[in-house]
């Protein structure tokens, strides 16, 4: 005898909600009852982040679903943006964790202002209307800020540069120092995880030499990544407790060589939900 | 006690076994169908509870005594429902069933999630086998569904 089919299909679809969206995507293919309680409304809700409405209420462009579940997919499959498009929000697929990425004209990036230094132009295949180029500075400093309270409760997340190397780059194989922090007020200078991090390696080596250069940098200490042409490097981590602590500031300087520096397309920083 | 002063108000639930318990109202009340009961007054002396049996109430009672004690810690608490869960799964789903019909929302939220661990990262032919449920698609129908969610269905536990 089957314990399932004594069960009204709202316990199923309870025990479901207990599970996680991917265990739940495979329940839809235990039986045409279990899939019916896995595709409800009530357990997608609940992988949703509580405040799903409000985030998609901020959205720039409509977001139209007739389910929870095709609602869930569509913010993991494609970043929506909020707020004016100052930044982009998507789900992680596995978690149902908020991600998030700012776009460049939200950081403090030093001497942005000035037009010989740093510039802003569009790149095709960025979410972002405007990126912003590095033309030539010796003081690299770029840096954003995130409410903790926008993020994923009992989380750890890691912030990271989005960038692109520009065909000019020249000047960034230089050490950089990155850090993520908390705000806390008049209590500055709290505990900074300052790492030493690459923006590039050095490309005039042949390709099969900068693939394994790649490959190194993927230890602790390297930490650069690649995707879809973007490339990543992770600025520090930390937890998110309960999303009262506040702000959560991300910085990559290097402001101790002072070599000229050019050529870095900068798409903004990102907040990914660490694994 | 002697020393108290009121008497402790009691109620009395019958089950489908027509098994009689008497239990103190504070405790009974915390399922939500027997306050529903009491409130509009369909029920004077006993309660009737046709759809638990006395095997499974005596079990449910013992959750709800724990559960109306307030001076127990939370982390008590949290250690009582981790034991209490550790049951068969056929007393599980009987628990379930009684709790759904009971509204005792604790009680029904550490037994599905007791379920839900048992099918975490399991193949559907697992849960099928596990569970003896009967697959109603066609091949088809199935396929579809796989293809939908390919991610969802990589690197699953070995049966």
């Amino acid at each position: 005898m089957s314990f399932f089919s004594l069960l009204p299909e709202g316990c199923i679809t309870d025990i479901i909600s207990f599970t996680s969206p991917r265990d739940s995507c495979r329940a839809s293919a235990i039986s045409p009852t279990f899939k019916s309680a896995a595709e409800s409304d009530i357990v997608w809700e609940k992988f949703l982040p509580s405040d799903y409405q409000e985030i998609i209420s901020r959205s720039v462009s409509p977001v139209v679903h007739s389910t929870k579940k095709e609602l869930y997919f569509l913010l993991c499959n494609s970043p929506i943006l909020l707020d004016e498009s100052k930044l982009s929000f998507t789900l992680n697929k596995w978690s149902g964790k908020k991600c998030y990425m700012l776009r460049a004209r939200e950081l403090s990036i030093a001497w942005k202002d000035g037009p010989q230094y740093w510039k802003w132009t569009s790149l095709p295949e960025s979410r972002f209307f405007e990126v912003a180029e590095l033309r030539a500075v010796c003081w690299l400093a770029v840096g954003g800020k995130m409410q903790t309270q926008m993020l994923s409760p009992k989380t750890t997340y890691a912030a990271y540069l989005v960038f692109k190397p520009a065909e000019n780059s020249r000047g960034l194989e230089v050490p950089a120092k990155a850090s993520v922090r908390f705000v806390v007020e008049s209590q500055d200078g709290a505990k900074d995880s300052n790492d030493a991090v690459h923006l590039k390696l050095a490309t005039d080596r042949p390709e099969h030499l900068r693939r394994l250069g790649r490959r190194a940098a993927r230890q602790p200490n390297g930490r650069l990544r690649q995707k879809r042409g973007d490339e990543w490097i992770e600025l520090g981590q930390f937890f998110n407790d309960h999303g009262d602590d506040g702000e959560v500031e991300m910085q990559l300087k290097e402001i101790q060589q002072l070599n000229w520096k050019t050529g870095l397309i900068v798409e903004g920083i990102e907040l990914r939900p660490k694994e | 006690m002697a020393t108290t002063t009121t008497e402790t108000k009691m109620l009395t639930l019958c089950t489908s076994d027509k098994q009689q318990f008497q239990i103190e109202e504070t405790i009974a009340l915390q399922a939500v169908t027997i306050r529903n009961m009491v409130e509009d007054e369909c029920a004077s002396n006993v309660i009737p509870l046709p759809n638990v049996n006395s095997k499974i109430m005596i079990q449910i009672i013992e959750y709800l005594k724990k559960h109306v004690d307030s001076s127990v810690s939370k982390e008590d608490m949290e250690k009582f429902d981790s034991a209490f869960v550790e049951k068969k799964l056929s007393e599980i789903f009987d628990i379930i069933l009684a709790a759904n019909y009971l509204n005792i929302k604790n009680l029904l939220d550490i037994c599905c999630q007791r379920v839900a661990d048992v099918m975490k990262n399991k193949s559907p032919e697992w849960v099928r086998r596990t569970f003896n449920i009967v697959n109603d698609f066609t091949a088809e129908e199935e396929a579809k569904i796989r293809k939908e969610h390919e991610w969802a269905f990589e690197g699953v536990d070995e049966d």
